[in-house]
């Protein structure tokens, strides 16, 4: 009678042999239970070779010629070989199917541990050829625009459109969002501490500095990475993955002309347009709560003229130049580095939005040195 | 005649389509246990889609899919998790994950439905892998095989909890020749050695006189099956004329449908 689950009885003699006795089911329901019965009771042995009696095995699928394979291999028996007798004709033909030797030749190797100086070095080279990849890109692109922007046809205005759409003013509702409460965030933190003082009044002068100099390009350069930059990244990386950046080449088309250029002219015209938008928004919040408070709003309006100065808004403007610039620029090589398997579109996105915003702080703090010695 | 016991899978009367569109109906057949069954019709006549709700998919407009003694359709739960281990799928582009080794790809099936520890089952992938050809590519990633070896290391997959029926969608799309033919033996020999039924898409000509024990023909107009049998008695004797054409490459005449 054919047994749905699998016996295993071990007897070792005082010299060492071991004879295991295997009989019933052997597949991927019944050999763990088996496995772990042997593996206890032969570890614990002292055996030096032994004989599977495999001939009461009724049927026996991939899972129990591992097991019949790991017992030959001595992978129970601190490598002590245990040969299999009586397996049946069919069983016989999977086992030798894959043998001994398959096993040692083909069984992953453990990698090389990585050695410091070594991975110091090659973080080194990769860094450094990135400096490269992105210097030659900016000549790229400088050539690009240069060649082009005088150019209607070349520089397909259509698609600088169409991205300027999608990358702006689908983006204006979550950057209204987040202006407005960011402004209303500062003023109402400050209402408390500045009220100690009698000093609530200059909310107004906080909050039109902060949102115009800084808080407002920076938001929107964020943004911008987070939305649009890492869109650029993912829609390039896409095509290069689809072979279509191939199929740009082979027809006689740069790449960097045909993509790239009208996604940084469409950041370079969105990004200050959305960073005064975002200005407008964070001081409209602070004007709310300021209103909220008591003040009437010629008082905030004059305290807010006062303080701000058509420089600190070109200064914000300019900014949002660069950071658009740069949100577009880095988007666009990350894009155009993707690399091969199901993963580097998704690598390419990260490193789009990473690379972004230290660059944007980077610049940031860049502005903010030129500025401190500019107006000392 | 074939007793029940010989019947690996048997569809009744499905009709499936999306929506209000039928795209087939009154789909009966069965599928003899060891037997190399092809899905045949041309372009948009269903064939994956067919496939697709034969693996438990795509829910059917009505109708049965007996697989292993129970209904795919009605099953839910742990009985439909019992029906669906008794076959693996190889997919048009092999669907390797991608931030796995081949070997890891392989293992995956039995570290998720078994009890196996980790020397059983890096053995039986690794069997596997050299019954596909591929045990030398073990520790690759699928990004860096050829088409030809994503599918076999696919194969290799789907073979690993030693399944009863395996079901490929167009197997030896992108292959070469060479490589197709490969692939062709390999599903012969897995068929005659291990008793492995296969329910196999394809439009590739060349595959199914060389592996087809028996074919259904699928027809968009009809919406049903229009021939069944061996594909050398339907390439010489199926009485409908678009079937023969179709065996023999012939272009059909401007205007014209058979069926």
């Amino acid at each position: 009678m054919l047994q749905d689950h699998c016996s295993a009885d071990v007897q070792v003699r005082p010299d060492g042999y071991a004879t295991i006795v295997l009989r019933g089911r052997l597949d991927a329901e019944s050999t763990p239970a088996c496995w772990s019965k042997l593996e206890k009771e032969l570890r614990s042995a002292r055996v030096s070779a032994g004989q599977v009696d495999a001939a009461g095995i009724d049927f026996c699928d991939g899972s129990g010629i591992a097991l019949l394979r790991y017992l030959s291999l001595g992978g129970m028996t601190q490598g002590a070989i245990v040969t299999i007798h009586g397996l049946k004709p069919e069983f016989q033909r999977l086992f030798e199917g894959f043998t001994a030797d398959d096993y040692k030749t083909f069984r992953p190797k453990p990698l090389p541990r990585p050695r410091l100086p070594e991975e110091v070095g090659c973080a080194a080279n990769s860094v450094l050829r990135d400096l490269r990849e992105q210097v030659g890109f900016l000549g790229s692109v400088t050539a690009g625009m240069a060649g082009t922007i005088w150019n209607r046809k070349r520089m397909r205005w259509p698609e600088v459109k169409r991205v300027f759409e999608l990358a702006g003013a689908n983006a204006l509702p979550i950057i209204s969002l987040i202006s407005l409460l960011v402004g209303l965030i500062i003023a109402f933190e400050s209402a408390q501490p500045l009220a100690q003082f009698g000093a609530q009044i200059y909310i107004a002068n906080m909050i039109g500095l902060l949102m115009v100099r800084e808080l407002g390009p920076l938001m929107t350069a964020i943004m911008l990475a987070g939305r649009s930059g890492s869109a650029f990244a993912a829609e390039i990386g896409t095509m290069k993955v689809n072979e279509e950046l191939n199929a740009l080449q082979t027809m006689g088309l740069d790449p960097v002309r045909f993509l790239v250029i009208q996604r940084i002219m469409a950041g370079v015209l969105l990004a200050p347009l959305l960073t005064v938008y975002s200005m407008c928004l964070g001081v409209l919040g602070g004007v709310l709560v300021m209103l909220s408070l008591g003040f009437p709003i010629k008082l905030i309006y004059n305290q807010l003229i006062s303080s701000l100065d058509v420089s600190d808004i070109l200064l914000g403007i300019s900014k949002g130049l660069v950071f658009g610039i740069i949100v577009a620029f880095v988007g666009c090589l990350r894009g155009l580095q993707t690399r091969k398997g199901p993963s580097a579109v998704g690598e390419s996105t990260t490193r789009a939005v990473v690379s972004s915003i230290l660059l944007i702080i980077i610049a940031d703090a860049v502005f903010s040195v030129i500025i401190y010695v500019l107006e000392r | 005649m074939n007793s029940d016991g010989d019947i690996a899978i048997s569809v009744k009367n499905l009709k499936l389509g999306y929506d209000d569109l039928v795209l087939l109906q009154n789909i009966n057949f069965d599928v003899r246990r060891a037997e190399v069954f092809i899905i045949l019709g041309g372009s948009g006549s269903g064939k994956s889609t067919l496939l697709k709700h034969m693996i438990g998919l795509y829910q059917p407009i009505e109708g049965e899919v007996w697989i292993a003694g129970r209904n795919l359709v009605t099953a839910e739960g742990d009985e439909r998790l019992a029906i669906l281990r008794n076959f693996g799928v190889m997919y048009q582009s092999g669907a390797l994950f991608g931030s796995l080794t081949v070997l890891e790809n392989v293992q995956l099936p039995l570290e998720e439905f078994t009890e196996l520890p980790q020397p059983a089952r890096e053995l039986i992938a690794l069997s596997k892998l050299k019954l596909v050809g591929l045990a030398e590519a073990a520790e690759k990633m699928p990004a860096d095989l050829s088409g030809g070896m994503q599918k076999r290391a696919a194969i290799a997959r789907a073979m690993a909890l030693d399944p009863g029926i395996l079901f490929m969608d167009e197997p030896s799309a992108g292959l070469d020749p060479i490589t197709s033919a490969e692939l062709d033996a390999l599903i012969k020999n897995l068929s005659r050695t291990f008793g492995i039924t296969f329910v196999i898409v394809t439009h590739e000509l060349a595959s199914i006189f060389a592996i087809a024990d028996r074919v259904i023909m699928l027809d968009a107009r009809a919406k049903t099956i229009i021939a069944e049998g061996k594909p050398a008695d339907l390439r010489d004797h199926a009485p409908d004329e678009w079937v023969r054409r179709f065996f023999n490459r012939e272009p059909e005449p401007a205007g014209a449908h058979g069926s």
